[in-house]
């Protein structure tokens, strides 16, 4: 029911952005039509021009989100179980957080030139710390009975880590990947800005370029739906490995 | 031989606080002592002590003549939360002890039914603990440490959550089981009665002080009708004299 409510609120906005453009007569390179929009998107995504760009982004986030989430994990269990590495790079991470990683994107280029590299690199910096921190949380914040149970128990470090530490973390750890997600299209899509030759955000600045705002618009649309669909596979993945009945 | 022996043992906090001073006791090999005591008088700290959970600051435990370093294989602990993994069903957490060592067998599987069928919780091992009710939480949590069948057995007030009668169904069992396999046991409880009932020596403690020890010379094995013989209601009066007077007459009675 708020559903329907809130396609039709949709439905109702563009509608009434359809009917003061056309009356007002705003320029299309101000604000575009929506339906000159949509028009557009069709015909992108239907011509097969759009197609090679969305593929190009969609693998430069997932190459990013893969290798950053990786070795965002990793490094987060190296420092939560290690305090003395935790104590000697902390500071370091903490500085590196405040920088602005796209600020980074020239001097990627400079190092790894035009392309896919850069944008990869970028998004997996951008991605390396919500896990990286949600990780180090999520594996220290165990219930010190449980701890204690496993110590009893005479369990190993290994077997601590990976029967109570990592399952009781997942929830934390989670959350971590779902930001990551979100955060690696911005990267993919600013990091194109900056450095791509192909992909949705080579593709707005090429309809800059061109002052096509209508084009830019569908694209804005394509990444959006983008972004749902990979937000929504993760909150999945997340709901799929956290399934227990009541959980209380 | 004492199967346990605490000599004086003490723990203090960095912060200053002395939370345990200078306990002397021993437990002979298979025999059932409780630990009673008013809430926060040391009672967990001293099973900890004795499990090797945490490390006496003066004095020393031994458990069959070694000194305690460190949990060891022949200890088993309820703890007074049921601490169980809420990813893992029923089974799974029963298993836990096992299958921290070895890939559990379907022996152990099939013992493992068996003591959930002892605590009453058969057809339950498929659920997740946050599934169960809280006193059904701690019935896992005790067949967990019954498991591994250790000699000496800690018990935090495992039966604090449940209902009269099936805590005392759960007394009954945990006394055949332990005279089964010759359980030296320690087992903390806020209930007199309890106390009574399950055990052949008590020991009051009060401030981080061990007070009083009480005998209990009721015959083995004890039935229901012995929590209603007036023997084991005036050993129960006389457990709550010893509780409520630290420098009363009763303690230099008993001394005596
Ligand atoms: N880590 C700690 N630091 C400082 N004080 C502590 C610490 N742990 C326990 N205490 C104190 O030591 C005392 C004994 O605690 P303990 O848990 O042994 O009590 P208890 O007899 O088991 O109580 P209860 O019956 O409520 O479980 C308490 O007064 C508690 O406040
Ligand atoms: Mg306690």
């Amino acid at each position: 029911m708020v559903r329907l409510a809130s396609a039709l609120l949709l439905v109702l906005l563009l509608a009434g952005w359809e009917v003061y453009c056309r009356v007002a007569g705003v320029s299309a390179l101000v604000v575009p039509l929506p339906s000159a929009v949509l028009r557009t998107l069709w015909d992108g995504l239907a011509g097969g021009y759009l197609l090679p760009h969305l593929w190009v982004t969609t693998a430069e986030m997932a190459m990013g989100l893969a290798a950053g989430c990786t070795v965002g994990f990793l490094a987060g269990v190296l420092l939560a179980e290690v305090p003395v590495l935790r104590r000697l790079f902390y500071p370091y991470i903490l500085a590196s957080q405040v920088v602005p990683k796209l600020a980074l994107g020239p001097l990627f280029i400079v190092w790894f030139g035009f392309g896919t590299t850069s944008t990869v690199v970028i998004t997996a910096l951008i991605c390396f710390f919500p896990l990286l921190e949600n990780t180090m949380t999520g594996l220290q914040q165990v219930d010190p009975n449980k701890r204690e149970l496993f110590r009893m128990l005479r369990a190993t470090r290994l077997q601590t880590l990976l029967r109570l530490k990592i399952p009781s973390g997942l929830p934390v750890i989670l959350a971590g990947l779902r930001v990551a997600v979100v955060l690696a299209l911005v990267g993919a899509v600013v990091g194109e800005f900056i450095g791509g030759r192909q992909g949705l955000g080579a593709s707005i600045i090429a309809a800059q370029g061109m002052m096509d705002s209508t084009m830019m618009f569908a694209l804005f649309i394509v990444i959006t739906v983008l972004g749902m669909i990979v937000y929504q596979a993760a909150a999945g993945l997340e709901r799929w490995l956290l399934r227990r009945p009541w959980k209380g | 031989m004492s199967f346990v022996s605490i000599e004086q043992a003490g723990y203090g906090v960095p912060s200053g606080g002395t939370i345990l001073d200078r306990i002397d006791w021993t437990i002979g090999e298979g025999e059932f002592h409780a630990l009673v005591g008013r809430s926060g008088c040391g009672k967990t700290t001293l099973l900890k002590l004795v499990a090797g959970l945490l490390a006496p600051s003066t004095g020393a435990v031994r458990i069959q003549g070694e000194p305690v370093r460190g949990p060891g294989a022949q200890v088993g602990f309820v703890f007074q939360a049921p601490t169980l993994l809420d990813w893992r069903t029923v089974l799974d957490n029963l298993l836990l002890p096992v299958s921290l060592k070895r890939r559990p067998q379907p022996a152990d599987r099939r013992k493992a039914e068996e003591l959930l069928d002892l605590v009453g919780l058969s057809g339950l091992e498929g659920r997740y603990p946050s599934q169960l009710s809280g006193g059904q939480q701690s019935r896992v949590a005790l067949a967990r440490a019954l498991v591994t069948e250790p000699p000496l057995l800690l018990l935090d007030e495992p039966f604090a959550a449940l209902d009269a009668i099936t805590r005392e169904e759960l007394q009954d069992d945990l006394l055949k089981l332990c005279a089964r396999h010759r359980t030296t046991v320690l087992f903390v409880t806020h209930d007199i009665a309890e106390a009574v009932y399950l055990a052949d020596r008590v020991a009051v403690m009060e401030g981080g002080h061990l007070r009083h020890a009480l005998p209990v010379p009721l015959a083995r094995p004890r039935g229901r009708d012995v929590r209603y013989s007036p023997r084991f209601n005036a050993l129960c009066l006389e457990l709550r004299h010893a509780m409520d007077g630290a420098d009363s007459g009763v303690a230099l009675e008993r001394a005596s």
